[in-house]
């Protein structure tokens, strides 16, 4: 295990018995994983790879078959671990009778907060989420995006070193999938740790420093985003004002040092951030 | 030890107040405490179906009823319900993500339902209590007039047998609590954990039977003997119309003898309960 690790896995295998007959279904299969402190890290994979059941075993709400897990340094599923741990799970359910804050609030004060330190750290957290003003609302009355603002908000209001997210921007709309990627950020401008797994890749793309892929229960491919999707064997000059005479010019150029140009075209936005440019107020605030 | 031990604590508490919220939130609480409230009020409605065996009695008996067949099914269904609830709805992987281990949160569960079946039995009691009451009055008054005995009752036996009747409804929820941590399923809780309240009523029959060996075949004695030391006598909490209207009937140390026994259980059952809830997977 590195001393740097937030997460440290090693060999884990998962397997459920499913049926009368007790049949073994393999979830997860010897899977090694070293997540760094520090970083956003993305935890990808098609439903049913196993992504999920592996969040469950790190923070231990399900119990491994083999292999060994540790937190910050500390076996997982002990208190230890869960006191420098924040959690958001997928679809949030919360107690509907609570307001907001009384949900943060109820959260800091299991997470062993100090009773002087309550209010403050009840607010920053609120504030993170943009959830100050909504925070006297029962959570009955919130939409989906607020449900996982204050689920995000209950993660970190004890101020974890990790913040684990199990697809936190799952049924929200690009204006909220923004604000979460803006307080994933957020987090590591603090020097926490953010692990998450998701669906949306072009978002993962967005918000994390590295990766892995998993797909049916094993690990196939992890590493730092840059790297993994960098094509070494290709560049792409961005270039105002060009005209046809320049063009030609630039190709002849080109050409004469050996290079080969296959393709010139207009550079697009994704249609995530044009829907975030014109649709620039939030349902939820 | 109380120090080291006060983080714990305060998280079971949280965890209670929670519970005890969201269960005096239910319908199904309200719906059962006003019709026991209804049942203890109609009995003096009926009283004059008394068979002979005087009002108070048939009063106390109708009340105790009430409480008791009431106070059963709220803590049979509460406790499967709210247990089940939270892992249906997965606030449990919420609660259980945090510093709180699967004992604190079981604690937890148990306590709040506790206090919410202590809030039912005072409230049927404490109604129960004055209706004895303001009718032992009228009956003593009229005992003078016409120169008869007047009858007995004790307002703190009424109070002694609710202490009972609480204690009686933990053992059932620690009980039931057990059942659902094996359970898959809120029906199986509940159907399982019906039977096995309505078999600690009967337990004393299997204790009596026992008082008689030449009667049973090893195996109805196995059986027997099993199923008296894994149950509660939960009959042995009954004794609500002795205590509060013949208060000499009832054997010294009684009282606390159920309360010991009871209490025995409840640990036990939670103890079980909170090692079957270690490898439930959330």
């Amino acid at each position: 295990m590195s001393a740097t690790s937030a997460i440290s896995v090693q060999g884990l295998t998962k397997d459920f018995r499913v049926g009368i007959r007790g049949l073994k279904l393999r979830a997860v299969d010897n899977l090694s994983l070293e997540i760094p402190r520090g970083q956003v890290f993305g935890l990808l994979g098609p439903n049913g790879c196993g992504k999920s059941t592996t969040l469950k075993i790190i923070l231990g709400l399900v119990a491994p078959t083999s292999g060994k897990i540790s937190i910050l340094g500390y076996p997982s599923a002990t208190s230890s671990a869960r006191q420098r741990t924040g959690f958001l799970p997928e679809a949030p359910y919360f107690h509907k009778f609570l307001t907001g804050r009384e949900l943060v609030r109820y959260c800091a004060r299991l997470s062993g907060v100090a009773p002087s330190q309550l209010d403050s750290a009840v607010e920053e957290a609120l504030a993170l989420a943009s959830m100050s003003e909504a925070g006297n609302r029962t959570i009955a009355t919130y939409s989906k995006g607020m449900l996982q603002r204050i689920g995000f908000a209950q993660a970190i209001v004890h101020d974890p070193e990790l913040v684990i997210l199990d697809e936190p921007t799952a049924g929200v709309d690009p204006v909220g999938s923004a604000a979460i990627g803006k307080m994933i950020h957020s987090m590591r401008d603090k020097g926490k740790t953010v692990v998450l797994c998701s669906h949306l890749l072009g978002q993962v793309e967005q918000v994390c420093d590295r990766i892995a892929i998993m797909d049916r229960g094993r690990l196939v491919l992890e590493g730092r985003v840059d790297e993994v999707l960098a094509r070494r064997d290709k560049h792409v000059i961005t270039v105002e004002h060009l005209t046809p005479a320049a063009q030609a010019a630039a190709e002849a150029a080109l050409q004469a040092q050996g290079a080969h140009v296959t393709s010139i075209t207009h550079p697009r936005r994704s249609l995530e951030d044009l829907f975030r440019e014109l649709v620039t107020g939030s349902r939820d605030a | 030890m109380l120090k080291s031990m006060k983080p714990s604590l305060l998280r079971i508490f949280w965890l209670a107040r929670l519970t005890f919220l969201e269960a005096v939130r239910q319908r199904f609480f309200a719906f059962l405490i006003v019709l026991g409230a209804a049942m203890v009020l109609s009995s003096f409605a009926f009283r004059f179906l008394d068979f002979g065996h005087g009002e108070l009695k048939f009063i106390a008996d109708f009340g105790f009823g009430g409480l008791f067949f009431f106070g059963s099914i709220l803590a049979l269904v509460m406790t499967a319900q709210l247990l089940f609830a939270e892992m249906d709805n997965r606030t449990a992987l919420t609660l259980l993500a945090k510093p709180v281990s699967r004992t604190e949160f079981l604690l937890g569960k148990f306590a709040g339902i506790w206090i919410v079946l202590g809030l039912f039995v005072f409230v049927l009691s404490t109604l129960l209590g004055v209706m004895l009451w303001g009718r032992w009055q009228e009956l003593v008054i009229l005992a003078e007039q016409t120169a008869k005995v007047a009858p007995q009752f004790s307002l703190e036996g009424v109070f002694s047998h609710a202490l009972l009747q609480w204690f009686r409804l933990g053992v059932v929820t620690s009980m039931v609590l057990l059942i659902s941590t094996i359970a898959r399923t809120f029906l199986f809780a509940v159907v399982v954990g019906a039977m096995t309240i309505v078999a600690g009523q009967l337990q004393w029959l299997a204790q009596e039977a026992l008082f008689k060996p030449a009667e049973l075949n090893p195996f109805s004695h196995a059986l027997l003997w099993l199923a008296s030391r894994l149950l509660p006598n939960l009959q042995q909490f009954n004794i609500g119309d002795a205590l509060a209207l013949d208060p000499s009937a009832v054997a010294t140390g009684a009282v606390s003898a159920a309360i010991l026994s009871g209490g025995f259980y409840l640990i036990a059952y939670l103890f079980l309960a909170s090692l079957t809830f270690q490898r439930r997977e959330i």
